[in-house]
């Protein structure tokens, strides 16, 4: 989750957030080289004792900052292209979820081999306990067997919602009547925090995700008490 | 006795002839040290930490600090 004070990305716990987080470190040196750039000619503009400053032809510069832009902009689009369809290669998951937006809370569906199902509603204020997150904790969370490819299936039962999960690098919009999918691996053993991304009513900062990922034999025990207590 | 003539034409010229260089460098270090300080650091940051990385280690701990809803410490 957000610590307080941050300035960057979450922690990666995807290998698809760490790609994320490099390609932004990347734009970000160009975003850099860009203002130093423009920063200096400003205040080099700003500070002449010229009084004719305004140049009125040159060919010369007129053909560096057209090709020096293309240039650069090839060298953005190049890596972020390459994640992309990174992204969009065949994952073969090992699981299927359902995550199906209400307002104001998510439900998720296990239904691969047997028929589990449960809402997953955010913990009032004044229910949490010491050590819990405000507006951040759910009183079911989303579980997960790690380091596993999970196919998460995302769609709404009454507005426009979308669920995210920035740890994991996971946004898909949830729309009513239709299925959008997303996949993800996570990396690493933990609980990931995301929020509802779409405004949809009064209580839009009120239905949060967490995510929770374990082992494989942990996250079979969790669905068969699930089950046993549905 | 004359005077020199000034120097009246090619002044804005000069000028970008001496900053526009110093400007590309000065931006290219900036690029340079962001580069080296934190994209690199960040990356050997995250290969260092999977190196020697034991998941169930880490779950373990986890567990028992109480922090999974699917999985409660031993004690309980």
């Amino acid at each position: 989750m957000a610590h307080p004070s941050q300035l960057g990305l979450q922690d990666a716990a995807s290998p698809v957030m760490e790609e994320l987080l490099h390609f932004h470190d990347h734009a970000l040196m160009i975003v850099l080289l860009i203002s130093t750039l423009v920063l200096y000619i400003i205040v080099s503009m700003v500070s002449t004792k010229l009084t004719n400053k305004y140049i009125l032809d040159s060919q010369e510069i007129e053909i560096v900052w057209t090709i020096l832009p293309a240039v650069i902009l090839i060298l953005i689009a190049l890596p972020s292209l390459r994640i992309l369809y990174l992204m969009d290669e065949i994952n073969d998951p090992h699981l299927t979820i359902k995550a199906m937006g209400h307002q104001w809370y998510w439900s998720y569906e296990y239904t691969d081999y047997e028929d589990l199902g449960f809402d997953s509603y955010m913990v009032p204020t004044q229910d949490l306990v010491p050590g819990q997150f405000r507006l951040l904790e759910t009183d079911h969370r989303m579980v997960v067997p790690m380091e596993s490819p999970i196919r998460v299936l995302v769609s709404a039962e009454d507005v426009l919602h979308s669920w995210a999960v920035p740890a994991l690098g996971v946004k898909m919009d949830a729309v009513p009547g239709r299925l959008n999918q997303t996949a993800f691996i996570v990396s690493r053993p933990g609980v990931f925090y995301g929020q509802c991304s779409e405004i949809c009513g009064a209580n839009h900062s009120f239905m949060p995700i967490v995510v929770e990922a374990v082992p494989l034999v942990h996250f079979e025990n969790w669905s068969s008490l699930m089950l046993e207590d549905a | 006795m004359s005077l020199q003539k000034p120097i009246m034409r090619g002044l804005l010229a000069k000028r970008l002839r001496f900053h526009l260089p110093i400007a590309f460098a000065l931006s290219l270090i900036a690029a340079a040290a962001f580069k080296y300080g934190v994209t690199e650091p960040r990356k050997q940051a995250y290969a260092d930490f999977y190196k020697q990385y034991d998941a169930m280690k880490e779950f373990n701990g986890m567990k028992e600090a109480g922090i999974f809803e699917s999985v409660r410490p031993s004690g309980e």
